[in-house]
């Protein structure tokens, strides 16, 4: 079975190609066609082919990684929406929580009213409402208004409608039956459903992944159809998935339906190619840590599973989104991350960047202010001649004159200023790290830190050392990682449903009836999708709280519903330090997780070695926060294999380079992964 | 001296410790107030009280005072004879001795690094009731003194050296309505405070306490710097605002009603003063007067800092003591803004917003294009009843809006200025308690007009399912946020009790608890904001689809903005040129 795997980021597409029967892979990067990214996609997979030697045809899984609804959503690029709710709460996505996003603001512009995914003439309210705790209809829905409603939307050219009514998580049968009249009158309408899209409580959240799920749908539903359409005249048959924010990737058809699961699909990846390539070496205690020149995403891995952000803690382009997504970290740190002196005299690096045009100075595309990788160079740490295997040279004068001046300003030498910039930007990385972990009860100390991305190996050791952690791992091809990361899914779909219940009254039936009632509903999904019952899998959840608390708690509701307010308690002691063991619990929602099982990416053959004399490209000084070592720099591919190498050393390859200070020792192992003992 | 770069990498620190606290805090709350509202503060203090960091989280008014918490608390402490120890707990919420008001309940952890104190980890938080002499915590507008306002406590150590204070929470738990839920609040306080307290006290042991120490100097002369620059490219002079709060429209005496509120800023060089002088003598016997520790304090800092170093244009800005320094505050004694005790202060909430644009509005004056036009103000309804024996108690917070702003409409339906809590989603409310939520929309046709218009208020309604009571703490039902550069004032706001025996009653902005019947309904129409700027100077398609949208009605596109909307929904252009040239 061959495999391709697509990982579309700003700058690069990066391909991998998989045999899972020899555990042979190829991998390959193409630039991004930002106009129609599917040309770029299309074209980089009939290139990889060459390049592996296969026909096409023969390919039979592609598995994309893909940006297209999270730049619609930040570039505010989406459909012209209509929405449908209940007559009386016409403004929920207009007031939201009625919460500024800045406290100390006045000129701020909030996004839900400065740029709405729906317009207020677009919002129409009917006559109908429905009240917990069971959903029951106070007041039937007037089908009449719905009509006109579609009607009005349909002549005003909306050609995409999100129907949210008040508690449509309890019962769906008001917006289903709206929608069935929407599409009656307006048959060619893109229709999205609160109780299908996200039935949780919480109307302005649930509306807006609604509405988001109606903004955006019609560009990546036209996405989808599009590379599928190259991809047929391509000759390339092989069947389609995406991946979605959830870890796990869905059909064409599923994202063209609900693409607001898509909206994490690229960081999503990354955190899946950090999980095999700790599984390489046997580590299943992760901390995934991809950066680039802009950004550094942060995943959190316990036991081999990624965490999952909470609800109420996932936002894209400052709208809310109650859809099951990996807990990503993203913060403003990369390798084009800005060092400079803020206006009361603070030494700052970040969050602008300078991208990738004009770049570090050391790209010497004309960048004249100081960045991380022109501190990089400056130190040493990046070898000019082999930087990108070569492909790319490092104005090394360039990059000592910017940070020199900058060094002036605040009154250090050079080295001192490089050295600062990244121990700040280090800083902040660790304590990005900190947030997700020790915030929550994690001890990053037992942890590995998987680092990748262009820039991840370059800082991992220090960042490491911040934290306690006493190991860093670099995986086979760290710039590609996000696209083998796609290799290793499962089709994975989620359901949800609000279900309020309290200890000690729990309906038991009706909470096996919820769970066997969405295990039902993703088997069918799965079946149309053709996956056998033998590869099904589900597991339940529950998301928990005191009564009386606001914020959930997601725990595993295995055997019993005792178990799992065992499993709350000592839960909310490890993330908050403290538990409540004699007070109520009150479950909110349950949830199904199905995984579908694909065929994925094997173990790599494993790695020959060299050694370290024909290893070794040159030797030369650099700057440590220790002081400055005379440093041998080693070709990856050729380093043994098994040998402890002693620190200080630099790891070069064409896609990264792993910086080992002194006092730290080195291990290429067999499996491909580099270890760094710190 | 600290390096640079230490002094940047201990300030994140400190600032990612203050997330954790508010993050934990609210995670673990158990009212809505809290979890929900977001009416909760935590910060980090250095030993003589200097705030050092606060959580991003919480709201400015609740975060802002802790300072004058933990410098009052030692105050107590210092003349009792007593002073803090590793172990101790202190709750405190003296509104004579920097708390914000009664209910906004602090609890304090000291931090030692060895013997020596170094610092202070704290949590503020709204809690639902404190015993006063009705339900709630909110609209206790009759309270005639301090003492009515419920319990008063002045550097109360809760634990003492590691051992719990077990009479104090029996106390608390039988002198407090839903005292489940606030004593469950006021332990997630302690147990985020003394998470807070262990992260500093290891950062300090890894750096040392005199890099500690000289980073903390730093940072506050590093946002000091920040403002005394802002502060040195204004122009010098002197410019008075005043604006006026309702009090109590009901009150036969009028020393209760109408209350000016005045602002005079000087600024000279890279100082700024704000001297209160001219508003009007605290109400000796109902609770409108406002802490100035705690309160006035507060409301002047946030409104020059959300000015003058607006984080939408200058980015995120350290909150600490530095912040504070170059601004001075003035208040006779015995004004609303800095009354004397015993008088109550209880329900300072909307006064004290108000005072805040009061400032903004004598700022406007020296910064036309970093203010908005005038805001309208907010309304608390304490929703109050009996489920057997027990009390339940909600709390909601009604939103006010922002003026307009230059190059933007105001705000619509947002809490203002020092106030950025959230409502409560209606799917929770009516899940967990016997109300219904009716309607929650924009108010039309009502923002102030201008060029960029005021933001709109909220219609919002609540009925009772079962019999209950009320109390409503709010204002802005009398005088209209203003307008400013030729913009028109904007709306006030109003309250409707329908009643399940079909009368109807027009309330005032303050009203004492009350009993109401299942089927009573409370309508309130939120306040919109003052218009900025000439409403002729409107661009007219952005009155167009104010109009395509509901929002202004045809009929006052033409009489506010002179503009002619067709029976097509176009804009009439010659129409339009034509009324507007006739004005």
């Amino acid at each position: 079975m061959i495999l391709v795997g697509v990982d579309v980021g700003g700058t690069f597409t990066d391909l991998v190609l998989a045999e899972t029967g020899t555990g042979r892979t190829v991998i390959h990067k193409v630039s991004t066609t930002p106009a129609d990214p599917s040309q770029g996609v299309v074209d980089g997979i009939l290139g990889l082919c060459g390049i592996a030697g296969v026909a096409p045809g023969a390919v039979g899984h592609v598995l994309h990684g893909t940006t297209i609804a999270t730049n619609a959503a930040l570039e505010h690029r989406g459909a012209e929406c209509g929405m449908i709710t209940t007559r009386g709460y016409r403004d929920v996505l207009h007031i939201g929580r009625h919460q500024r996003p800045e406290h100390y603001s006045i000129q701020q512009r909030i996004p839900w009213q400065a740029t709405p995914l729906v317009k207020r003439r677009h919002r129409h309210v009917v006559t109908e409402r429905l009240i917990p705790p069971t959903g029951a209809v106070l007041v039937p829905l007037a089908e009449e208004e719905v009509r006109e409603a579609a009607l009005a939307l349909k002549a005003a050219g909306i050609a995409s409608i999100a129907i949210g009514f008040l508690f449509s998580y309890l019962n769906p049968a008001h917006e289903r039956r709206a929608r069935d009249i929407v599409k009656e009158v307006h048959p060619e309408a893109f229709v999205s459903l609160s109780s299908d899209i996200a039935p949780q409580f919480r109307e302005f959240e649930r509306f807006t992944t609604t509405a988001m799920n109606a903004f955006i749908g019609p560009p990546v539903r036209d996405y989808v159809a599009r590379l599928e359409g190259r991809m047929k005249e391509s000759g390339l048959t092989a069947d389609l998935h995406i991946m979605g924010s959830n870890g796990g990737v869905a059909t064409a058809k599923m994202v063209g339906e609900r693409p607001v699961i898509t909206m994490l699909s690229g960081p999503a990846a990354g955190v899946l190619g950090g999980v095999w390539a700790g599984a390489l070496s046997g580590r299943d205690n992760l901390i995934t840590f991809d950066i680039g020149g802009t950004s550094a995403d942060i995943g959190i891995v316990t036991g081999g599973r990624f965490a999952e952000a909470t609800a109420r803690d996932t936002w894209i382009a400052g709208f809310p989104l109650l859809t099951p997504m990996i807990d990503i970290h993203t913060i403003g740190a990369g390798g084009g991350s800005i060092a400079h002196v803020d206006a009361g005299g603070a030494f700052r690096v970040g969050p602008r960047s300078a991208g990738a045009v004009p770049g570090p100075a050391a790209y010497g595309r004309g960048g004249t202010l100081p960045t991380v990788t022109d501190a990089n160079v400056v130190l040493g740490r990046l070898d000019p001649g082999n930087f990108l295997g070569g492909a790319m040279s490092l104005d090394v004068a360039a990059a000592r004159a910017v940070i020199a001046r900058f060094a002036e300003t605040v009154k250090l030498s050079v080295e001192q200023a490089a050295l600062g910039i990244l121990t700040i930007i280090n800083a902040n990385m660790a304590n990005a790290i900190r947030s997700r972990t020790v915030q929550k009860g994690i001890d990053p100390r037992g942890h590995s830190l998987v680092a990748f991305g262009g820039a991840g190996p370059l800082h991992a050791v220090e960042v490491a050392q911040a934290l306690g952690i006493a190991e860093v791992l670099v995986p086979p091809a760290p710039g590609i990682t996000s696209a083998m990361g796609l290799l290793t899914t499962d089709l994975r779909y989620d359901a949800v449903r609000t279900c309020f219940q309290v200890s000690g009254a729990l309906d038991l039936a009706r909470i096996e009836a919820a769970f066997a009632d969405m295990e039902r509903e993703i088997a069918a999904q799965f079946a149309a999708d053709g996956v056998a019952p033998a590869d099904m899998g589900f597991a339940r959840a529950g998301d928990l709280r005191y009564v009386g608390q606001g914020y959930e708690l997601r725990v595993a509701f295995g055997a019993s519903a005792d178990a799992a307010l065992a499993a709350f308690h000592a839960q909310h002691r490890a993330e908050y330090g403290h538990a409540f063991p004699d007070s109520a619990v009150e479950i909110v929602n349950l949830r199904v997780t199905g995984t579908g099982a694909r065929p994925k990416l094997g173990t790599p053959p494993p790695q020959e070695g060299g050694s370290l004399a024909a290893a070794l490209v040159r030797s030369g000084p650099v700057v440590f926060r220790e002081g400055t070592a005379e440093t041998p720099f080693y070709r990856r591919d050729l380093l043994p294999v098994g040998e402890a190498i002693p620190g200080p050393c630099i790891v070069l390859q064409t896609d990264s380079t792993t910086v080992v200070p002194p006092g730290c020792t080195l291990l290429a192992e067999a499996a491909g992964n580099l270890i760094i003992k710190v | 001296m600290v390096d640079p770069v230490t002094a940047s990498v201990i300030q994140g620190a400190l600032e990612n410790i203050a997330v954790e606290i508010g993050y934990k805090l609210m995670r673990m709350s158990y009212s809505s107030i809290i979890r929900e509202s977001e009416d909760f503060g935590a910060a980090l203090v250095d030993a003589e009280g200097r705030g050092l960091a606060e959580s991003a989280q919480s709201t400015p008014l609740q975060s802002g005072p802790i300072p004058g918490y933990v410098k009052h608390m030692l105050a107590t402490l210092a003349a009792r004879g007593d002073a803090v120890r590793p172990g101790d707990v202190i709750m405190h919420n003296d509104p004579y001795g920097g708390a914000s008001h009664g209910p906004d309940v602090a609890f304090i952890v000291p931090v030692f690094h060895g013997e020596e104190l170094v610092g202070f980890s704290a949590t503020t938080a709204h809690h639902l009731d404190i015993g006063a002499l009705t339900p709630g915590s909110c609209g206790i507008v009759d309270a005639i003194d301090a003492y009515a306002e419920g319990l008063q406590f002045k550097a109360i150590k809760v634990w003492d050296r590691g051992v719990r204070n077990e009479a104090v929470w029996h106390i608390l738990r039988d002198n407090i309505r839903a005292s489940d839920l606030v004593v469950g609040d006021m332990e997630a306080q302690v147990a985020a405070s003394r998470i807070g307290a262990e992260r500093m006290a290891a950062l300090v042991a890894q750096y040392g306490l005199p890099t500690f120490r000289a980073a903390c100097s730093a940072l506050m002369d590093h946002a000091e710097r920040l403002m005394r620059q802002a502060i040195a490219a204004l122009p010098d002079g002197t410019w008075r605002a005043e604006t006026m709060i309702d009090g109590y429209l009901d009150s036969p005496d009028p020393a209760k009603r109408d209350l000016p509120l005045v602002a005079t800023v000087t600024k000279k060089g890279d100082g700024i003063t704000v001297d209160l002088t001219g508003t009007a003598p605290q109400v000796k016997d109902r609770p409108i007067n406002m802490p100035f520790t705690g309160t006035v304090d507060v409301a002047v800092w946030l409104t020059v800092r959300s000015v003058l170093l607006d984080t939408a244009v200058h980015g995120h800005i350290p909150v600490n003591e530095g912040l504070t320094r170059p601004i001075t505050i003035i208040a006779p004694k015995g004004c609303l803004a800095n009354p004397e005790f015993p008088a109550p202060t209880i329900a300072r909430f909307c006064p004290g917003n108000q005072l805040a644009d009061t400032v903004m509005k004598a700022l406007a004056q020296a910064v036309p294009e970093q203010v908005s036009a005038g805001i309208g103000n907010l309304k608390v309804i304490a929703f109050s009843g009996l489920k057997g024996n027990t009390h339940w108690v909600h709390m909601e917070i009604f939103e006010g809006s922002y003026g307009g702003r230059p190059g933007a409409d105001g705000m619509d339906a947002v809490d203002t200025l020092y106030a950025n809590t959230r409502n409560n989603p209606i799917e929770d409310i009516e899940t967990h308690l016997p109300l219904r939520v009716e309607r929650y929309e924009l108010r039309e046709d009502v923002a102030g007009a201008g060029r960029w218009r005021g933001g709109l208020g909220s219609v919002r309604a609540f009925r009772f399912l079962t019999d209950g009571g009320a109390s409503v703490e709010g204002e802005g039902h009398q005088h209209r946020p203003w307008g400013f550069l030729g913009g028109g004032a904007g709306q006030t706001a109003r309250l409707l009790l329908q009643r399940a025996d079909g009368g109807e009653e027009a309330l005032p902005s303050k009203v004492p608890h009350r009993g109401v019947k299942a089927g009573d309904l409370f309508l309130c129409e939120g306040p919109a904001g003052g218009g900025y700027g000439d409403p002729l100077l409107r661009d007219t398609e952005a009155v167009r689809a104010d109009v395509l949208d509901g929002l202004v009605s045809p009929a006052t596109a033409k009489r506010d903005y002179g503009v002619v909307i067709g029976v097509d929904g176009a804009v009439d252009a010659a129409a339009t040129a034509a009324l507007r040239g006739a004005r």
